[in-house]
């Protein structure tokens, strides 16, 4: 399989601050790799390195086989910055025909049905556009010509729950055609369905890497029962599978990793009166897994 | 098209109605002036006779010029001054948006995540810059040269001292407004191009204008005072006034010192493009 994001130690420092700390990154041809990460962590900068605007201090990275700063890896790469910024009196036709010119993908077939699909004016200037509005030509830009890499930052921000899922529609669209996609966000839910691997950064460091589907485990098998009479907890040693074991007076709550057959076998033998299921919320994992970093990286 | 040239027309056309509005308001003035002519020829040549070391500095009169001949007129009421300062405003107003003022509007990070160099993005910038400030000169001279049969400022003019001597002062032509314009547009060239490396230095628009606005006013204050006190004469030759001036293109024809300018501007342009090509992209403010 391609690489085709690859970064090697990449940092960048300004003073004090190091934005991002030697971060290695690999990602796949056809993969949609999410960086998630609070405000301020480091996941514009590192978008920005890949694409050349700012200069590692040290490390290096690699789009597509070759540098960010060869304008022929940059025609092969769509990119929606996190706040798009286009001259003023620009109408969305206008953006589509110079920037879509400069990629050669102006006569885009694709063009008419990305700018009906988001319901996009591009008639109107950039200056009369709301927020939103201007995310949809930024998306539409970054969609045509049907770009090998798609580096997308915050794309949902500013976008009603509709064009959000629209969004997310035509991210499996172009992901089933093979498009590498390198999305940043901070809201889990958001990447839940189209990403493979998930990044999670903290402080310009790569905090966590996990594949969605082992995320998407950890989102189940967890139990709640309800005895009769309080239980303690020790009355579940030994029952296979059990990662957590949370006792209040009557109630247990475990977390399961595999088959239950065991634990309900153990629930019944201790004579459970109900049982039910529970399911996390990606977002509380999410808080979890920050959590977690933290306090590895306050570890000596 | 190559995208060089895509970008070139691009900026141009984002500032099409600035450059037209700035550029009918400067010829508009060169008609209102060159309108007066007939009534205030006479004034101008009082003026003349009547001021001081500093007051014909700052005039920019000299021996050679007659402030009542049509040429002399022009050159004190427009070509000395207001023409300049205002061709050197533009220049670095275009100077200052070609990197720095897009990059601190976060455009011109959009333009490089396309299939372009930065180098082609600053050496089209600069083309974009400097084609719209030649345009807006050659305007300025068209607005002169439509001026001078409509206003008189064709007609030769003979003043006759009080020994009896008599001398003729030639009107002018289409050439003279050539070489005054032509001359005009080379400063405010060599403003651009100092405005355009300050502005691929820093990335900053505010510095840019600042600085450039900051030399180009020290300067023509220090020409004055070079010129009616005598002294700092070694440090006025480093501003474009003092060969400005002193060479007065309009009235006298062009000198080889017009060179100065267009030499100003490249080594911006060089510097600005180099520095540009290496360095972090700012933010958007």
């Amino acid at each position: 399989m391609t690489t085709v994001i690859e970064t090697d130690g990449l940092t960048k420092q300004w003073g004090q601050l190091i934005a991002v700390n030697h971060l290695d990154l690999a990602v796949e041809q056809g993969e949609c790799y999410s960086f998630l990460g609070r405000n301020g962590s480091g996941k514009s900068t590192t978008a920005r390195m890949l694409l050349d605007f700012i200069r590692p201090t040290a490390g290096s990275a690699r789009l597509l086989g070759g540098a960010g700063a060869d304008p022929a890896i940059r025609g092969r790469v769509g990119y929606l910055p996190g706040d798009l910024n286009l001259p003023r009196a620009m109408t969305g036709n206008d953006a589509f025909d110079f920037f879509g010119g400069l990629r050669g993908s102006a006569d885009d077939p694709e063009r008419a049905s990305l700018i009906d699909r988001f319901g996009l004016d591009p008639t109107r200037p950039v200056r009369e556009l709301s927020t939103g509005n201007r995310r949809k030509v930024g998306l539409v830009l970054a969609f045509l010509g049907d770009p090998e890499l798609l580096i997308l930052d915050e794309p949902t921000s500013g976008l009603d729950p509709v064009l959000q899922e629209e969004f997310r529609s035509l991210l499996a669209d172009r992901k089933a055609r093979g498009v590498t996609i390198w999305l940043t966000s901070h809201v889990m839910a958001e990447v839940e369905r189209v990403a493979d691997r998930v990044g999670l950064i903290r402080d310009g460091k790569m905090a966590k890497e996990l594949a969605m589907e082992d995320l998407r485990h950890q989102t189940t098998g967890r139990i709640r029962l309800g005895f009769a009479e309080p239980v303690e907890a020790s009355a579940f040693d030994g029952v296979d599978g059990l990662t957590t074991v949370d006792v209040d007076g009557r109630d247990v709550t475990v977390s399961v990793d595999g088959p239950v057959a065991a634990l309900l076998r153990r629930a019944g033998d201790l004579g459970a009166v109900h049982i039910e299921t529970q399911r996390r919320d990606l977002d509380d994992i999410f808080l979890e897994l920050f959590d977690l970093s933290a306090d590895d990286g306050a570890s000596p | 098209m190559s995208a060089g040239w895509m970008i070139v027309r691009r900026w141009m056309v984002d500032r099409r109605l600035s450059t037209i509005s700035w550029t009918v308001g400067l010829a508009v003035i060169v008609v209102l002036t060159a309108a007066f002519y007939p009534s205030l020829s006479e004034t101008t040549a009082d003026l003349g006779s009547d001021s001081s070391g500093a007051m014909s500095a700052l005039l920019g009169l000299s021996s050679a010029i007659d402030p009542s001949s049509p040429l002399g007129y022009l050159w004190i009421g427009l070509w000395a001054n207001v023409v300049p300062m205002t061709q050197i405003a533009f220049g670095i107003a275009l100077g200052s948006a070609a990197i720095a003022g897009d990059e601190e509007t976060g455009t011109l990070e959009y333009m490089l995540s396309m299939p372009v160099t930065r180098t082609t993005i600053a050496v089209s910038r600069f083309i974009a810059a400097v084609a719209i400030l030649v345009v807006s000169g050659a305007l300025l001279c068209l607005s002169l040269i439509v001026s001078i049969p409509l206003f008189e400022l064709g007609d030769s003019v003979t003043t006759t001292a009080s020994d009896g001597t008599s001398t003729t002062q030639p009107g002018a032509t289409a050439l003279d407004a050539f070489n005054g314009t032509l001359s005009s547009t080379a400063v405010g060239l060599g403003f651009l191009g100092l405005t355009y490396a300050i502005g691929g230095i820093t990335g900053r628009k505010g510095t840019a204008t600042g600085v450039a606005a900051a030399i180009a006013v020290g300067g023509y204050v220090l020409y004055t005072i070079s010129n009616s006190t005598g002294s700092l004469d070694w440090l006025a030759e480093l501003t474009p006034w003092k060969w400005y001036v002193d060479d007065a293109s309009l009235v006298l024809g062009v000198s080889w010192a017009v060179i100065r300018p267009v030499i100003m501007a490249a080594a911006g342009f060089v510097v600005g493009a180099v520095v540009f090509a290496r360095r972090d992209l700012q933010p958007a403010k």
